[in-house]
């Protein structure tokens, strides 16, 4: 999952960066809101994290703008404003959640979690396809109650596709979502990985989760899948 | 109390109305009467001068020869009388009018002597004009007579209450017209005023931002100061939010930073008073930051539509989205809060919080205005209830009613101070949902409540 942060403190920036990394999130930064908006219509981003206090571009106007090009990116706005106006008004310019400073960095883990659950319209934190079940918060898979021995770029394929159930990734989108650099960019590591990961989950080939679609990429197809209850 | 403008000038323009319609009818009256008495005089005199004509000497003295001249003068009690008397003020000849008559006084006169008099005649107040002749006649000789006249004064009242009447009555009338006529022009040329007065309400009622209508010369530079005003009081609220805002921002931001250095390093934990001491300087910071924003009530603070309010809150309710809670909102579009939305949101967005935090699946907010000048607003939950015990404490700081669920105790402190800075009141009792209901009254304009 590719996190953008838009935040103008560089210490707060780094802090979320390094510790957003170590969750296994790809993240890109942003200091001010110009670039930040660049980032965040022109770059294959899953969820952004905007603080409102910007410079060159208010965080509330580049939410405004970023929704007006019709982009649906789950956004996070995080302020020092707690007064319930800021916040509806932050709102209804189309931020997804809202976070006052000073926040815990657990609060925000979990609101980042539950924001992408949302956006792939999941409403609990374990997602489920069939046998599987990812338990986002725990970062753990498991496959009819047994848990899986992933690795973390593992679990992150994974976790990218069941929050796009029965939809076509492609190697392309993998690596943009997955990779922090252009450069690390690979596609043949992509289907060892993929490799990997279905013999995993399918040992016996029976479920066969991951379907190849020759030339356009993979797509996670298991009964039960999609936004569930 | 001052007057309204409308009173004072029909007050002044009543009495000098008044004053001078009287001044003008007493100038009628008196020019009337004198010109009443005046003819009176003239006929009388030409009447005694047709009698001389007409009489004649006789031996028992001066008669008159039928027909007299004036018919009045032979019919009985006509109110015209005549008689001739002798130097010793023996009557020697009466008109037929005054036959059985009396007609005590006014005695003789000395020839050529005029005299005006009243007297009793016929049992009734008459003016008298009396003549003393004598009468030089060859064929009967000489002889010193007084002639006289009365007219009854019973008959000049009667005219004079005529012409009173209907002088007093046209007086009145125009008196009536003119005072009409008054209010009319005052009700024109006073609606300017009126205009600017309903205007300005219509901004402390929150349905308009400045006063827009084309006023007359007079009133425009009022109203340009006031528009003036209005909109540097709004620019310096508005300026005044941002550098609280900024302020919040240029310390919540490093508080975030020290926070999380202190959080991050899981070889070195963080010792617990230094979490403790952030978390009460985000809690002071935000409480008092917080009460420099609010606006409380003022003057000319516009008044903001609470339903509106309501369903954007909901919307932002965090709790609302995630539980399915249902809310159920109960407020017409006319009911107003007296004081600028940010505010209003403050309020009931602790309120509602506060309610969602609670709730198991139901909430009711309703508002209303149970008095032209009271706004009641209410959130009921279906939850547990806050005890009576527990209800003046929960209002306090820093107090929260169960210590495991989310939250830093600012809330319902917040609404306790925004109420108080209204001058509203706020009650915590059981709701029919169940759980607990918090109502809080306002007075709408100004004056507290207690």
């Amino acid at each position: 999952m590719r996190l953008l942060i838009i935040e103008d403190e560089p210490q707060l920036s780094q802090q979320l960066d390094q510790r957003l990394c170590a969750e296994g999130y790809v993240v890109d930064v942003a200091a001010d809101g110009v670039t930040g908006l660049h980032l965040a219509t022109d770059y294959p981003v899953d969820l952004a994290v905007v603080d409102l206090g910007l410079p060159n571009l208010s965080g509330l106007e580049l939410i405004r703008r970023v929704r007006a090009s019709g982009n649906r990116l789950p956004i996070l706005v995080l302020t020092a404003r707690h007064q319930w106006q800021d916040r509806v008004e932050g709102l209804e310019a189309g931020a997804d959640d809202y976070l006052t400073k000073p926040f815990r960095m657990e609060e925000l883990l979990a609101r980042i979690n539950a924001l992408l659950r949302r956006a792939a319209g999941f409403a609990h934190p374990t997602l489920t396809a069939g046998p599987l079940a990812l338990d986002t918060r725990a970062k753990r898979a498991a496959i009819n109650g047994e848990a899986l021995s992933l690795t973390a770029f593992e679990y992150r394929v994974l976790e990218y596709l069941m929050h796009r159930p029965g939809q076509t990734v492609s190697k392309t989108e993998l690596t943009e979502h997955l990779y922090p650099d252009e450069t690390d960019r690979d596609s043949n590591v992509i289907e060892v990985f993929v490799r990997r990961l279905r013999q995993k989950l399918d040992p016996d080939g029976s479920l066969q989760p991951i379907e190849t679609l020759r030339g356009l990429g993979y797509a996670l197809r298991l009964g039960g899948s999609g936004a569930d209850s | 109390m001052t007057p309204s403008l409308t009173r004072r000038l029909l007050l002044a323009s009543a009495l000098v109305l008044a004053g001078f319609l009287g001044a003008t009818g007493l100038a009628l009256d008196q020019a009337f009467r004198n010109s009443l008495d005046t003819s009176r005089e003239l006929r009388m005199e030409a009447l005694l001068y047709t009698l001389l004509a007409a009489a004649s000497l006789e031996d028992d003295g001066l008669t008159v020869e039928p027909p007299l001249a004036d018919a009045r003068l032979r019919t009985l009690e006509s109110g015209l009388y005549a008689r001739i008397l002798d130097t010793d003020g023996n009557t020697l000849w009466e008109s037929g009018s005054l036959t059985g008559m009396r007609w005590n006084g006014d005695g003789a006169l000395p020839p050529g002597a005029q005299r005006w008099s009243r007297a009793r005649v016929a049992d009734d107040r008459a003016l008298v004009l009396s003549y003393g002749l004598e009468w030089d006649d060859p064929a009967v000789g000489t002889g010193r007579f007084t002639v006289q006249l009365a007219e009854s004064l019973s008959t000049r009242q009667a005219e004079l209450s005529a012409y009173r009447r209907g002088l007093w009555g046209w007086l009145v009338a125009a008196a009536a017209a003119l005072l009409l006529t008054q209010g009319l022009i005052q009700r024109w040329g006073l609606s300017p005023l009126r205009r600017v007065a309903n205007d300005l309400d219509a901004i402390r009622r929150g349905q308009a931002e400045r006063l827009s209508g084309s006023y007359p010369l007079e009133l425009r530079p009022l109203t340009q100061s006031l528009n003036r005003l209005l909109d540097a009081e709004r620019e310096r609220g508005k300026r005044y939010r941002q550098a609280l805002a900024d302020l919040a921002h240029s310390l919540k931001t490093p508080l975030t930073v020290l926070r999380s250095r202190l959080e991050a390093d899981p070889d070195h934990p963080a010792p617990p008073e230094a979490l403790d001491q952030i978390e009460r300087m985000d809690s002071s910071l935000q409480y008092h930051l917080g009460r420099a924003s609010r606006a409380g009530q003022s003057g000319l603070a516009q008044a903001t539509a609470v339903a509106p309010v309501i369903h954007r809150l909901l919307r932002a309710l965090p709790q609302a989205a995630e539980r399915d809670l249902q809310a159920r909102v109960e407020c017409a579009d006319a009911v107003r809060f007296p004081g600028p939305e940010a505010d209003l949101m403050e309020l009931l967005g602790n309120l509602l919080d506060n309610g969602a935090k609670w709730a198991q699946s139901r909430l009711l907010i309703s508002a209303v205005h149970p008095a032209p000048e009271l706004l009641e607003l209410s959130v009921e939950d279906d939850g547990p209830g806050i005890s009576p015990a527990l209800s003046e404490q929960v209002l306090e700081r820093g107090v929260r009613a169960d210590q495991t669920r989310p939250g830093q105790g600012i809330g319902l402190a917040v609404v306790r101070d925004l109420v108080n800075d209204y001058g509203g009141d706020i009650t915590i009792d059981r709701s029919e949902l169940g759980g607990a209901r918090l109502r809080i009254r306002l007075p709408l304009h100004g004056s507290a409540l207690r």
